[in-house]
C-alpha cells in the first residue's frame, strides 16, 4: 500500500508504463531500492498477464492461435457483394472484410462508383447473402454525389424486392421491411477531409467510431492520393506517414472485422522508350493493400484487371457502369 | 498555439511546450517514437495526446447520407447547382454545374468553349431560384483579349435566352458590374491572380464563379517533354489551390481546355483528339465536358438537320454523378441553347 501511494504520486497512472519504465528508473523515480522495484515489476507484470488471458483482442496483448484456427477464421469471412457477377468472380466472392482492397484507376473509369456501390451492398440483409452492415466514406476529394449514390440504392432496393417476391419467404419479406432508401441512406457515415493533417486525424478517432458504430463493415477512403499529391515537398516524410496510416488501416480492418477500400489515382511512369501508368504514391505503397484492382479502358471498354491478390490469379474482366 | 485550449493533462502540456512543438499539424506529423522521444511522455500518453489533438479538429464533421440528401438548403446542399441558363443543357448535367470543384471544358478551338463560359457568368448573378448565385463572376483570360463585344450581345438578349425569368428581375441586375475580367499572361501572373486577386474577391462574397480561359496556354510555351515533371507539379499546386478556394468558398471553378494531338498519353475517349495537359491535372477534377463541331455517330435525323453546319456537341466524359452522355446545340445571338 505504501508502495502503491508512491506510485501515485509519482504519477504512474497504468501498470503499463511502469512496465515500460523498468526496475532502475522505477527505482531513482519513487526512491525506492532496487530489490523492492524489481518485486513491485514482477507482481504487476503477472497481473497483466491474468489480465491479457481473460480480455480478447485489446491492443497490446498478443493472441496465440494454431494455423488452422486462422483458416477456419477467414473461410467464415464474409464478403462484400458488388453485384457484378464478373468482379465478384474475380475477387474470389467479393471485397473481403478484415483485408485492405485498392482501386485504382484514370480519372472516369468508376473508382468512386464501385466505392459507392459497396457502401450500399455492404447493407444488404444477410438472407440475401450480404453482410448487413453499415459503411463509414471518407472522401477526400469531394466526389461523393448523394443523388447518384441515391440512384445505386434504389436499384439494389428494387433488385432485392425482385428476389424477395420470387422466392416469398418469410425473412425475405421482414428484411425488406427495414432494408428501404432512407434506411440505406442513414447508415453510410461521410466524412470530408480537406487536406492530409484532416484525414490523419480522422484515421486515429476511426477505432474509437468503429467501437461506437460496431456494425460498420467497410470503411472507404475515396481518393488517398489526392491529399498526398499536392504540395508535399518532403517525400520521407510521405512515406513514413503512409506507411503509418497503412499499419493503422491493417489494425482497423482486423479488429473490426471490416473491408478497408482505397482508391488511388494513376501517374506516368516515364520509360526507356514509351510511358505507362502506374499506380501513384510510389513503390512502397504498393505493399500496403491486400488486394489490388485496376480500371482502366481499351477503346471504349472499361476493364477491370486483378493485378494482387494473396488468393485469386491475375485477371482481367469487363464491366459497364448503369 | 494555446494548448491549455485542449483537454489535455497538464503535464502533457508542459512537455509540448518544452519541446516546442507549435501547431496540431506537427504534432500528426511526427512518429510516435519521435513524440515520445521529443515529450518524453509514455505511449499511452502519446496514444491519448494523439485522439484529442484528432477529436478537437474533426469535432462535429460526420454526416450521414441521409443528411446530406435530405439538406435542402441551398447554402450546403449538394443539391444546389450552377444553372447554364437553357433547360436542355441542365437536364444533361441533372441541374448544372456542381458549386464545389473543378469542372472542366475541353474542346477543339470555336466549338463554343467561351460562348457557354460567358453565359455562366451571366447565369451566377440570377436569383438562387432561377439557378444563379447571386453574385458575380471572375473571368481570368490567358491568351485571348476578353470578347467584350459579345459579352455585351448576350447581356442585351437575356431577356430573350432566360424566357423562364421575369423581365422585372432581369433589369434589376447589372449584369456587366459583376464580372470583374483577369488577365495573366504566364505562371507566376496565375500565380499571383488565384492566391491574391482572386481571394479577395471571394472573401468579400462579389464572385461566386472563377472562369479560366484558358489553362492549357499557360502550359503550352513553357514548358517541352523533358519539363513534364515540373509541369506535372505545377498542374498539381495550382489545382490543389483552387480546389481549396472551391471547397472553401462553395464556388465553382470553371476550367476551359483546349485540344492536344499528343498521343503520349492515355487517350480516354474513343476520338484521337484528347484533352491536353494530361493525367496529372486530369486527377485534379471533378467532372469534364467536351464540346466539339462534330455530330455524334447516332445523329437524330430531325432536329439536328434543320441547324445543320452549326450544330455542336455537349459531352459528358467523365463525372460522379452523370452517366455518359451528350447532348447538341447552336449558338445563337442570345446565348447556347440546346436542342431537343
Amino acid at each position: 500500500p505504501a508502495l502503491r501511494a508512491r506510485l501515485v504520486a509519482a504519477g504512474f497512472q497504468t501498470a503499463q508504463e511502469l512496465l515500460e519504465t523498468g526496475p532502475c528508473g522505477l527505482s531513482k523515480e519513487i526512491g525506492i531500492s532496487k530489490e523492492e522495484a524489481l518485486e513491485a515489476l514482477q507482481v504487476v507484470r503477472q497481473e497483466c498477464h491474468g489480465d491479457a488471458a481473460r480480455t480478447t483482442g485489446g491492443s497490446g496483448t498478443t493472441r496465440k492461435c494454431t494455423a488452422l484456427e486462422l483458416l477456419e477464421e477467414e473461410q467464415a469471412q464474409g464478403f462484400i457483394i458488388t453485384f457484378c457477377s464478373a468482379l465478384d468472380n474475380i475477387l474470389g466472392g467479393g471485397v473481403q472484410l478484415t483485408k485492405i482492397t485498392e482501386i485504382c484507376g484514370a480519372p472516369g473509369v468508376g473508382k468512386t462508383q464501385l466505392c459507392m456501390q459497396l457502401a450500399v451492398d455492404v447493407q444488404i440483409p444477410e438472407c440475401f447473402g450480404g453482410v448487413a452492415g453499415e459503411a463509414v466514406f471518407i472522401d477526400t476529394e469531394g466526389s461523393f454525389m448523394v443523388d447518384r449514390v441515391v440512384d445505386i440504392a434504389t436499384a439494389c432496393v428494387q433488385h432485392c424486392q425482385l428476389i424477395a417476391e420470387a422466392h416469398q419467404e418469410e425473412d425475405h419479406l421482414k428484411a425488406m421491411e427495414t432494408f428501404s432508401l432512407e434506411s440505406i441512406l442513414s447508415h453510410i457515415y461521410y466524412f470530408r477531409c480537406h487536406d492530409y493533417i484532416e484525414l490523419l486525424a480522422q484515421v486515429y478517432l476511426l477505432p474509437d467510431f468503429l467501437s461506437e458504430h460496431s456494425k460498420v463493415r467497410l470503411v472507404v477512403i475515396d481518393g488517398i492520393a489526392f491529399p498526398f499529391r499536392h504540395d508535399f515537398e518532403d517525400l520521407s516524410l510521405r512515406t513514413r506517414l503512409l506507411n503509418g496510416l497503412a499499419q493503422q488501416l491493417i489494425i482497423i480492418a482486423n479488429d473490426h472485422k471490416s473491408a478497408v477500400v482505397l482508391t488511388n489515382q494513376m501517374t506516368t511512369r516515364i520509360g526507356q522508350s514509351q510511358s505507362t501508368l502506374v499506380p501513384a504514391l510510389g513503390e512502397s505503397w504498393g505493399h500496403a493493400a491486400t488486394v489490388r484492382l485496376i480500371f482502366h479502358w481499351d477503346n471504349s471498354q472499361r476493364l477491370a484487371t486483378l493485378y494482387k491478390s494473396p488468393s485469386q490469379k491475375e485477371s482481367t474482366i469487363p464491366y459497364h457502369i448503369t | 498555439m494555446d494548448w491549455n485550449q485542449f483537454d489535455l493533462n497538464p503535464k502533457v502540456i508542459a512537455a509540448l511546450k518544452k519541446a516546442d512543438i507549435k501547431s496540431v499539424k506537427e504534432i500528426l506529423n511526427l512518429s510516435g517514437a519521435d513524440l515520445q522521444r521529443l515529450t518524453k511522455l509514455s505511449s499511452a500518453d502519446i496514444q491519448c495526446l494523439l485522439k484529442t489533438v484528432s477529436y478537437t479538429l474533426r469535432r462535429n464533421s460526420m454526416l450521414t447520407a441521409l443528411q446530406l440528401y435530405q439538406d435542402k438548403d441551398h447554402l450546403t446542399s449538394q443539391h444546389q447547382k450552377l444553372s447554364l441558363g437553357c433547360s436542355v443543357l441542365d437536364s444533361l448535367l441533372k441541374g448544372g454545374i456542381p458549386l464545389v470543384g473543378i469542372t472542366e471544358l475541353a474542346g477543339e478551338s470555336s466549338a463554343g468553349k467561351t460562348q457557354i463560359s460567358l453565359q455562366l457568368c451571366l447565369c451566377v448573378q440570377y436569383p438562387y431560384k432561377y439557378g444563379g448565385l447571386e453574385s458575380g463572376a471572375v473571368y481570368i483570360c490567358t491568351e485571348d483579349a476578353f470578347p467584350s463585344k459579345r459579352l455585351q450581345q448576350l447581356i442585351d438578349q437575356q431577356h430573350k435566352l432566360r424566357a423562364d425569368v421575369p423581365a422585372e428581375i432581369i433589369q434589376k441586375i447589372k449584369f456587366g458590374n459583376s464580372i470583374f475580367v483577369e488577365h495573366a499572361a504566364d505562371l507566376d501572373a496565375f500565380h499571383n491572380c488565384i492566391t491574391k486577386r482572386i481571394s479577395l474577391l471571394l472573401t468579400r462574397g462579389m464572385v461566386r464563379l472563377v472562369v479560366i480561359d484558358s489553362i492549357a496556354a499557360l502550359f503550352r510555351c513553357e514548358f517541352g517533354v523533358s519539363d513534364s515533371v515540373t509541369k506535372a507539379r505545377y498542374l498539381q499546386t495550382f489545382g490543389a489551390q483552387l480546389h481549396s478556394l472551391s471547397t472553401k468558398f462553395r464556388t465553382p471553378i470553371m476550367c476551359i481546355n483546349q485540344q492536344s494531338s499528343n498521343t503520349f498519353f492515355h487517350s480516354l475517349v474513343d476520338n484521337r483528339v484528347i484533352p491536353a495537359l494530361g493525367i496529372s491535372w486530369a486527377n485534379q477534377l471533378l467532372m469534364r465536358l467536351m464540346v466539339s463541331r462534330v455530330l455524334q455517330p447516332e445523329q437524330s435525323s430531325g432536329a439536328a438537320s434543320h441547324h445543320a453546319g452549326s450544330v455542336r456537341t455537349l459531352r459528358v466524359v467523365f463525372a460522379p454523378h452523370l452517366p455518359l452522355s451528350f447532348c447538341y446545340y447552336t449558338v445563337k445571338l442570345e446565348g447556347v441553347k440546346g436542342i431537343k
